[in-house]
């Protein structure tokens, strides 16, 4: 048994987890993409139906993501340190958290994707796929900084659904301007284009990348630092 | 003052056999605690120190609220210190006084995690956990998940997991709060065997009823440690 598997049926373990991967793609892309394009015209923005299907795909996986990652860095911490203390050290434990989180961003954006896929047609599907990827392994970073940091799940957990929310409303097509910066705001880009037919070009997909790797980089140090000794 | 670094004693220099294992020397911990811009400094070691050797039973007794865990905590490197030394040796195991374990591993995943940070592997990893099974006599529970088991089987767990690798030196904070009275007697003729055997052995409790059994006991008191 490797320490990525032993870590990853943890998680997939808990039924709530089971609940989040299907439930959450079917309510975002079947029930909420409509409403989201509604909400984006109210607020003076100017998100297209397919497009709204396809960021709703992308925001079931961040949202899945993020609360795996929020709890897979809140509840372990302890027993991870332990076995860190161990002999195994806090770098490989971390690279097995990781590992595992990892697996669990792709299963939630295939999850988002094979329901947005089975909702509607995507011109660019593997743009799509890359696109809802990113969404996951972002909000991962973001779930795990939380989980880092906050242990009470209802706090933690709170602050996850705040960081997306914020996120979520001040994307692009979301309103008459978009703010600034967003995290998964790249993503979103490449999501929107792919939904309504259009490539990304050649510097997009590199600022994805580097803006996924960032954060996959991030949620790393998260795990080695909550796993660390501290004499 | 600054932490001063923890050294660890390598097991082969033939002058550690004869000596203290562990040494911990002048250790201070304070603790912050209220609100921010409002925090006061609590202050919990006061310059604690203590040793323990190869084939020693040492208790750590004291109040309710006194440190021990803190201290041992400081011991384990799971707490950093203000100040002061600890020196340890590579090879410790250490059962900490509330179960660190997943909740939704089982008991049989969570001796093949221990086994491959202690670097044991195959039969040795095997023999030692079905010996540590038999011992404390929960072999039956191996696959059951952690969120499962009752409290005095998680705290076997617990237990067996800091045994697995016959560590040099043994770290047990309250270690069978939960058990049965034949498990709580059965504790203490396994860890017996082993200190008859060479291992070092801490122990925190806040019962002095448990004196007898033990070699040397400092009482932790004003954030000091004391030979009672």
């Amino acid at each position: 048994m490797t320490r990525t598997a032993a870590f990853t049926r943890e998680q997939l373990r808990a039924p709530f987890t089971l609940v989040l991967l299907v439930i959450v793609p079917v309510i975002f892309v079947v029930a909420s993409a409509g409403v989201l394009g509604d909400f984006a015209r109210a607020q003076g923005g100017s998100l297209a139906a397919d497009a709204a299907s396809s960021l709703a795909a992308g925001w079931a996986a961040a949202f899945v993501a993020g609360t795996l990652g929020f709890f897979a860095a809140s509840s372990s911490r302890g027993a991870d340190r332990r076995l860190a203390l161990a002999g195994l050290g806090p770098a490989r434990v971390a690279a097995s958290r990781i590992s595992a989180s990892m697996l669990l961003a792709l299963i939630a954006a295939a999850a988002a994707f094979g329901t947005l896929l089975a909702r509607t047609g995507v011109a660019h599907p593997w743009h799509a796929a890359a696109a809802v990827l990113a969404y996951a392994v972002i909000y991962l970073a973001v779930g795990v900084l939380v989980g880092s940091l906050v242990s009470s799940p209802l706090e933690g957990s709170l602050a996850v659904a705040f960081v997306f929310l914020l996120d979520v409303f001040s994307g692009p097509g979301m309103a008459a301007q978009a703010a600034p910066y967003s995290i998964s705001r790249k993503a979103a880009d490449v999501l929107i284009a792919a939904g309504s037919g259009n490539a990304s070009d050649a510097a997009d997909w590199v600022k994805l990348a580097v803006i996924s790797s960032a954060c996959v980089a991030a949620a790393f140090v998260a795990f080695v630092l909550a796993a660390r000794s501290r004499s | 003052m600054s932490p001063t670094s923890a050294a660890t004693l390598a097991p082969s220099d033939p002058a550690v056999e004869a000596s203290a294992v562990l040494r911990v020397i002048d250790v201070h911990k304070a603790f912050r605690t209220g609100v921010p811009l409002r925090r006061r400094r609590v202050q919990i070691l006061r310059g604690a120190s203590l040793t323990v050797s190869s084939g020693e039973f040492v208790g750590l007794v004291g109040e309710n609220g006194s440190g021990k865990s803190t201290l041992m905590q400081i011991i384990v490197g799971l707490l950093g210190r203000d100040s002061g030394t600890v020196q340890r040796p590579d090879r410790l195991g250490y059962c900490p006084q509330y179960p660190l374990l997943w909740d939704k591993l089982t008991v049989k995943e969570h001796f093949e995690l221990f086994a491959e940070a202690y670097g044991l592997a195959g039969k040795d990893a095997a023999d030692s956990r079905d010996g540590l099974l038999e011992e404390l006599q929960f072999a039956t529970y191996v696959d059951y998940r952690v969120e499962q088991l009752s409290g005095g089987t998680r705290q076997k767990l617990n237990l067996a997991l800091a045994l697995l690798h016959e560590p040099q030196l043994l770290l047990l904070d309250e270690p069978y709060s939960g058990f049965d009275w034949e498990t709580y007697l059965r504790f203490w003729e396994m860890a017996e065997r082993r200190r008859r055997d060479g291992m070092a052995i801490l122990v925190v409790s806040h019962l002095l009823a448990e004196r007898d059994r033990l070699g040397r006991v400092y009482e932790l008191r004003d954030g000091r440690c004391e030979l009672v």
